[in-house]
């Protein structure tokens, strides 16, 4: 279980640039729980995230991982817990590192690293047989380096990479958003089984209302910092886009001018 | 042409350069990190292992020394990067016109002649070896011994976690790493593997000198470069060989360009045969890159 409670984080503090990206977000995603969360630029999707994982601290309020206060700690101590796949399908993986040396990486994640050889051949077998449902052929190049795969490819063994060890949640920074429809595609669907075969706990950021109303088992609409509705179970199921549209305007009394919110 | 001293003097210099090569490696490739601490960490190995050799000290030990000695200046500039926020480049000249007074602080005096005392090398010419092929064993095995010991070290989840920090730290991060850590421990190997040379090269020289160091970055520099354009460096041992190789290449070079009497360079002209060997070998990978690419186009 993952609680946050009544974060608040302001950007350029006391200076002209000021901005307040989080204003008091509560939000609790229990085990097994797959939340979408949508919301307009700026309303504090990608900060919530980059606070969760520990990228930035925030100014006030509380963050607790399976009943352990992670608030003040840096994202290194908390990746054990907490594992991501980013937006940038570049930025998950090392693209100089091979393959192989990619998934030894995230095999140890948030564990004691040694001097033992990293890539050690007990692994190998583990890392052919999940590279295989991704029938990319990855399987058979495990000693390519990664940079040598696209866009597409680099996100899913990202997803990979995330789901090799047990975490308490696993925090997807719309990372669909930069591929071609049919390879985002892929990877959602990807996603979805990732998520459905291990039980995991996940919050995935999305741009898209239709993909957040498709995927998951509930969807939190966030707007300038602060959770404006929380639907799920049968509230949520026979949802349309319009229909969040007008519980938007209704919760907040104010009109969508956000174009990109309706596209996709 | 060369003459066979002035050949073995070649390989001597570019083995002890080649040491250089790994720890500039280390930081400028595997951590992204602009290190230019070397150029006073060469020096101050020389200086602790001249000055404990005059104490009286095993000359193996004086050395182990000077390397934990270069250890602890690149940890300094790797922590006033990390802890401090110092940008890297800059901490790195902090440290070095530090070491600077810090040098003289250990010698005492601008330099130290090491001719009478036992080094490293005295035991070695005992045994029936050509006087100038002595150094040349000697740092043959030091340099492989380092080169196995890296390459294990890189290969290792710790060295991975290192790879992985220069390459992409926030991915490293996220994996659990502590980046900074790895930072520290990185910069400070790379400059014990040149205060390590630092006392080598003082111990061949027969002398230590408070300006030695000066250029030592860009010697390491032109031996890295110039040995990724001869041996592409796309795995890790690749990569480390290319290190010594590239050193060697180098000092051959300066030898020769020195020693061709039709060319009509003198000793006083080596800083800009360095300019100009380095310049050729940041341009000439690219030429080849260039070919290749025109290559293979046309192939697909």
């Amino acid at each position: 279980m993952i609680s946050a409670t009544d974060l608040r984080l302001t950007f350029g503090k006391g200076t002209p640039l000021e901005n307040p990206a989080l204003r008091g977000m509560s939000l609790t995603v229990n085990q097994g729980e797959f939340v979408t969360v949508i919301g307009s630029n700026g309303a504090g999707k990608s900060t919530f995230l980059n606070a969760l994982s520990g990228e930035v601290m925030v100014d006030s309020g509380q963050i607790i991982v399976d009943n352990q206060d992670v608030t003040r700690l840096p994202t290194h101590k908390r990746a054990s817990r907490v594992a991501r796949v980013f937006q940038d399908p570049l930025a998950g993986t090392c693209e100089n590192l091979s393959i192989e040396e990619n998934l030894a990486l995230a095999i140890k994640r948030g564990q004691r690293r040694g001097l033992t050889t990293a890539v050690k051949s007990k692994y190998l077998p583990q890392f052919r047989d999940s590279l295989a449902t991704l029938k990319l052929g990855l399987e058979n190049r495990l000693g390519d380096k990664m940079g040598l795969l696209s866009g597409g490819q680099r996100q899913a063994v990202s997803l990979l990479m995330a789901s090799l060890t047990p975490s308490s949640i696993l925090l997807l920074d719309e990372h669909t958003a930069a591929l071609d429809p049919k390879t985002a595609n892929f990877v959602l669907e990807l996603t979805q089984k990732i998520i459905e075969e291990q039980k995991l706990t996940a919050l995935m950021v999305t741009h898209s209302m239709k993909q957040a109303l498709e995927v998951g088992s509930r969807t939190v609409m966030l707007h300038q910092g602060q959770v404006v509705f929380d639907i799920a179970g049968k509230d949520r199921e026979g949802l349309e886009v319009k229909d969040l549209l007008g519980l938007f305007e209704k919760q907040r009394g104010l009109e969508v001018d956000d174009d990109s919110l309706l596209l996709g | 042409m060369l003459s066979e001293i002035a050949f073995y003097g070649a390989l001597e210099t570019g083995l002890i350069y080649g040491l250089v090569a790994f720890g500039i490696y280390l930081s400028f490739r595997v951590l992204d990190f602009p290190d230019l601490t070397v150029d006073g960490s060469f020096p101050l190995g020389a200086a602790v292992a001249a000055v404990l050799i005059l104490e009286g000290w095993n000359p193996w030990v004086a050395t182990g020394f000077a390397a934990l000695a270069g250890m602890a200046a690149g940890a300094v500039t790797a922590i006033l990067n990390v802890k401090l926020n110092i940008l890297n480049l800059l901490a790195s000249i902090l440290t070095m016109i530090a070491l600077y007074s810090v040098n003289l602080r250990i010698m005492g005096r601008p330099n130290i002649a090491l001719l009478s005392e036992e080094t490293v090398l005295t035991p070695w010419y005992s045994l029936g070896l050509e006087f100038h092929q002595v150094p040349v064993i000697l740092f043959l095995i030091v340099v492989a011994v380092s080169l196995v010991l890296l390459w294990r070290f890189m290969k290792s989840e710790t060295g991975l976690a290192m790879r992985a920090t220069g390459s992409n730290a926030r991915m490293a991060r996220a994996q659990g790493i502590a980046t900074g850590g790895m930072i520290i421990l990185g910069v400070a190997l790379s400059n014990g593997l040149v205060g390590l040379a630092g006392a080598l090269f003082a111990q061949s020289q027969g002398a230590a000198d408070v300006t030695m160091g000066v250029g030592v970055i860009v010697i390491g520099l032109a031996s890295l470069i110039g040995g990724e354009a001869v041996l592409t460096p796309s795995t890790v041992m690749r990569a480390l060989l290319a290190c010594v190789i590239g050193a060697i290449i180098y000092r051959l070079a300066i030898a020769f360009a020195l020693n061709a009497d039709v060319l009509g360079l003198q000793a006083q002209d080596l800083n800009l045969i360095t300019a100009v060997l380095v310049t050729l070998a940041i341009v000439l990978p690219g030429v080849r890159t260039n070919l290749t690419n025109r290559f293979s186009r046309k192939k697909a």
